[in-house]
């Protein structure tokens, strides 16, 4: 049975270490942000992009795959955009909820749900951009003797490449987007301090800090992704002066 | 074609980076993404020997509350400190779905109240008479299914009405029983279910003859009710931080209407002999540490100091020489 | 699958749960959903809309038509309302400010695409008939930016029932989210019925929508767009 000491454990003074400042829910408690960064955030933002980098990933290589086929066989695009099309409505709340059913509370479970939001994106954009190649250009390819493959790799894929990425920058700043309502299922990413603050109070600092956090990373990725859409494409003036 | 072929070759960099990118991306993540969270909080210079070391990982779970998150990190920690190697899945859900994962696998040790295991997972209606009664009937329903219980804890965190100091002064209240001539005058706050459970409205009607005025809250808004007077009385959990410091007066329950609710692990039996006896040591050594009042102040820290559960549990095992 | 059927049984009983008097039905939480989701989307179709069609008319402000686009999908649904609900208060009004703040992106970029890619010379060819400005609006841009615009329209609904859901994980009651939210009250069962319910809500609204577009979209331009070729036309914005 129980063998307690006779006067029972030890109780350290746990309020040696608060921050008063948290205690009165004050805007931005530094020294709790300070104490709680290795501990609660800094693990939340390192998680968030690790779900993301893993979705658009998985996506990308799904869509393309897909894409090229698609191309080269025009009655499987229907199909496939209907598809995404299904998975992309599905709000995210509830496709999270349905994969638990018969997957589990895990990262599987997560990881296909993000996936399935990068599809829709990703197949367009890249068979968008696949198909925007002229004509003529195909046609002085194929003059020029290169085969169905080197005219992929050397000229559609290429040229496709503005599409690609604008693709992969929507895809990349939604999934941000969403990952933060992952903590749902499986407790990664910065929804999990999001809810733990939202469930104290609110606790602003730690609110303020997450949430802020989430939102700068989705503005930092989309002027990344822009920089670098900008970067591979010098020569073309895009319609948008994004 | 000149300009096209370099164009060609800038882009093929620009992609290849971009892949590049991408892959050591993903490499960090299998690597760094598992979150055994106190890897960075145990000290390895730590107690008596390893006793861990080369024993199979043990994934421990714990349930969608403070308390909970608590316990997790006091197993887990107290058992890394051993030299286990230990993986904390926190925040699981309610008990439905934390005892789901057990039974299919996906963890294999989780702190329980013993009372909620009879009620929600075994689904008994009959009312346990004491602690020991509880975790007797609670064991013996989960070793019908290869599982078993650890050692409880000499704390127990059920259902209890509290309020506030003046009031019950006004109204001469010791324990609950001193409710009954307040009849429909005395308001008790309380989430939903509480008006239908035997642990509620039921068990106070049979067992004291206790009728109030009900008005559904929830449970985390008790407290600012009873402040705001709202309501006189509220449905809080008995070892909550905002007891400590007396500003607020819990009602005695002689009867145990609100039954018992120890926490006991629930694990596969499996793990005993798998683990070694360390294994079962440690977590009978953390469990019998846990009073009430040790919880009422590490809950206190967490929910109104807002310091992590993690960094609670590691100073209290430390200050009891556990880690 | 013994978690659909209880799901099912969940629906089939409105939402009830043993044990849980005064749970609101569920079909009351999809009425309320569905409410506050098209206010939203009325209140920033009225604003953003005309916007959008009045500067692709001039063709003027493309630089803010199609960037507020991009700044409304980068945020964080769930981040914007806690912040939103630590300061404001989460009732209905902030809601569907941050409703129509997320609804405005969608519907002012497409409106705006949608009237700024009319073919210049059908617009050239409509004056040289002697239309006037809101004529040729009438007469020939908007006919022909319906796809576009209705493409907006059908994005921002999706935005905008995906975000009330996740309203109750901040904090936000009353709508089919709150059983979501609420696992604990609930159940999986309920929880998984309502994300059924949410599901089928989100996929009745698009198809109504669809439905819609080809309603109003004019002969002519039907034949030549591909209906959900045009709502993805949305997403992709900008190449």
């Amino acid at each position: 049975m129980l063998h307690l000491a006779a006067s029972g454990p030890v109780i350290p003074n746990f309020s040696a270490h608060s921050s008063s400042c948290a205690v009165h829910n004050r805007l931005l408690c530094w020294d709790w942000l300070k104490a709680n960064w290795g501990l609660v955030l800094w693990p939340a933002l390192r998680q968030h992009v690790v779900l993301t980098l893993i979705a658009v990933g998985i996506g990308f290589a799904i869509s393309m795959t897909l894409a090229l086929y698609a191309h080269r066989h025009r009655w499987a695009e229907r199909p496939v955009m209907l598809f995404t099309t299904f998975l992309y409505t599905i709000p995210s709340l509830a496709l999270f909820e349905l994969l638990v059913a018969p997957v589990g509370q895990n990262v599987f479970a997560a990881e296909i749900a993000l996936v399935s939001y990068t599809l829709l994106i990703l197949f367009r954009n890249i068979l968008t951009g696949l198909r925007s190649v002229p004509g003529e250009v195909l046609e002085a390819a194929e003059g020029m003797g290169m085969t169905p493959r080197q005219t992929l790799l050397r000229i559609e894929l290429p040229l496709a490449l503005p599409a690609i990425v604008a693709g992969l920058r929507i895809a990349v700043v939604t999934i941000i987007a969403l990952a933060t309502i992952v903590y749902t299922i499986y407790d990664r990413g910065l929804g999990v301090p999001i809810h733990q603050a939202l469930g104290e109070g609110p606790f602003k600092t730690e609110l303020l800090a997450a949430g802020g956090m989430a939102i700068l990373l989705a503005l930092l990725a989309d002027g990344l992704l822009v920089g670098l859409q900008r970067a591979l494409t010098p020569w073309a003036r895009m319609r948008s002066a994004a | 074609m000149q300009a096209t072929r370099t164009g060609a070759r800038r882009r093929w960099r620009g992609i290849a980076a971009l892949v590049a990118a991408l892959g050591v991306a993903i490499a960090l993540a299998a690597c760094g993404s598992s979150k055994s969270s106190s890897t960075s909080l145990t000290s390895t210079s730590g107690s008596s020997g390893s006793p861990g070391a080369g024993k199979p990982a043990i994934t421990i779970g714990d349930k969608n509350f403070g308390e909970e998150y608590i316990l997790g990190d006091l197993y887990a920690q107290a058992l890394e400190a051993k030299g286990y190697s230990v993986k904390l899945k926190e925040n699981i859900g309610s008990s439905e779905l934390i005892y789901k994962a057990l039974t299919s696998g996906q963890i294999d040790f989780y702190p329980e109240y013993t009372g909620t295991l009879l009620s929600a997972v075994a689904e008994q209606s009959k009312e346990p008479t004491s602690e020991k009664g509880a975790y007797e009937e609670a064991k013996a329903f989960v070793e019908k299914h290869g599982f078993t219980l650890l050692n409880y804890t000499p704390f127990y965190d059920s259902d209890a009405l509290a309020t506030l100091p003046a009031y019950a002064e006004q109204n001469k209240l010791a324990s609950i029983e001193d409710l009954k001539p307040l009849g429909k005058k005395v308001t008790v706050g309380g989430p939903a279910e509480f008006a239908t459970r035997f642990e509620g409205l039921k068990g106070l009607k049979s067992l004291y003859g206790v009728v109030p005025t009900f008005k559904p809250f929830s449970i985390e808004l008790g407290y600012k009710a009873l402040e705001g007077k709202e309501s006189d009385v509220q449905v809080v959990f008995s070892t909550d931080g905002q007891l400590l410091g007396g500003k607020f007066k819990v009602l005695a329950d002689p009867k145990h209407v609100f039954g018992f609710q120890n926490v006991a692990p629930v694990l596969k039996k499996s793990l005993l002999t798998e683990e070694g006896p360390a294994f079962e040591e440690t977590v009978n050594k953390v469990s019998a540490l846990l009073t009430t009042q040790a919880m009422q102040q590490m809950n206190k820290a967490v929910t109104l100091e807002k310091q992590s559960p993690a960094a609670v549990a590691k100073e209290f095992l430390k200050a009891n020489g556990l880690v | 699958m013994s978690d659909f059927g209880d799901a099912f049984r969940f629906i089939v009983h409105n939402g009830a749960v043993p044990g849980n008097p005064g749970l609101p039905s569920l079909v009351h939480l999809a009425l309320e959903t569905l409410k506050v989701g098209a206010i939203g989307v009325a209140i920033s179709l009225v604003l953003a809309a005309p916007l959008g069609i009045w500067l692709g008319h001039v063709h003027r402000g493309s630089f803010f038509a199609i960037n507020v686009g991009n700044v409304g999908r980068a945020l964080p649904s769930l981040a914007v309302l806690a912040i939103g609900d630590a300061f404001l208060g989460l009732g209905l009004g902030v809601v569907e400010l941050a409703l129509v703040v997320l609804a405005f992106a969608p519907i002012v970029t497409n409106a705006y695409l949608g009237i700024v890619e009319v073919d210049p010379e059908l617009v050239d060819a409509a004056r040289g008939m002697g239309m006037g400005e809101m004529e040729i609006l009438r007469r020939v841009e908007l006919p022909l930016a319906i796809p576009l615009i209705f493409a907006g329209i059908r994005t921002a609904s999706l935005f905008v029932i995906s975000t009330t859901t996740i309203a109750s994980l901040a904090g936000f009651s009353g709508t089919l989210g709150d059983v979501i939210a609420n696992e604990t009250s609930y159940h999986f069962s309920g929880v998984l019925g309502a994300a059924i319910c949410v599901a089928a809500l989100a996929l009745g609204v698009e198809g109504l929508l669809a439905l819609l577009q080809r309603a109003v979209t004019p002969r002519g331009v039907l034949l030549e767009s591909a209906g959900y070729g045009a709502m993805t036309e949305a997403i992709v914005g900008q190449g």
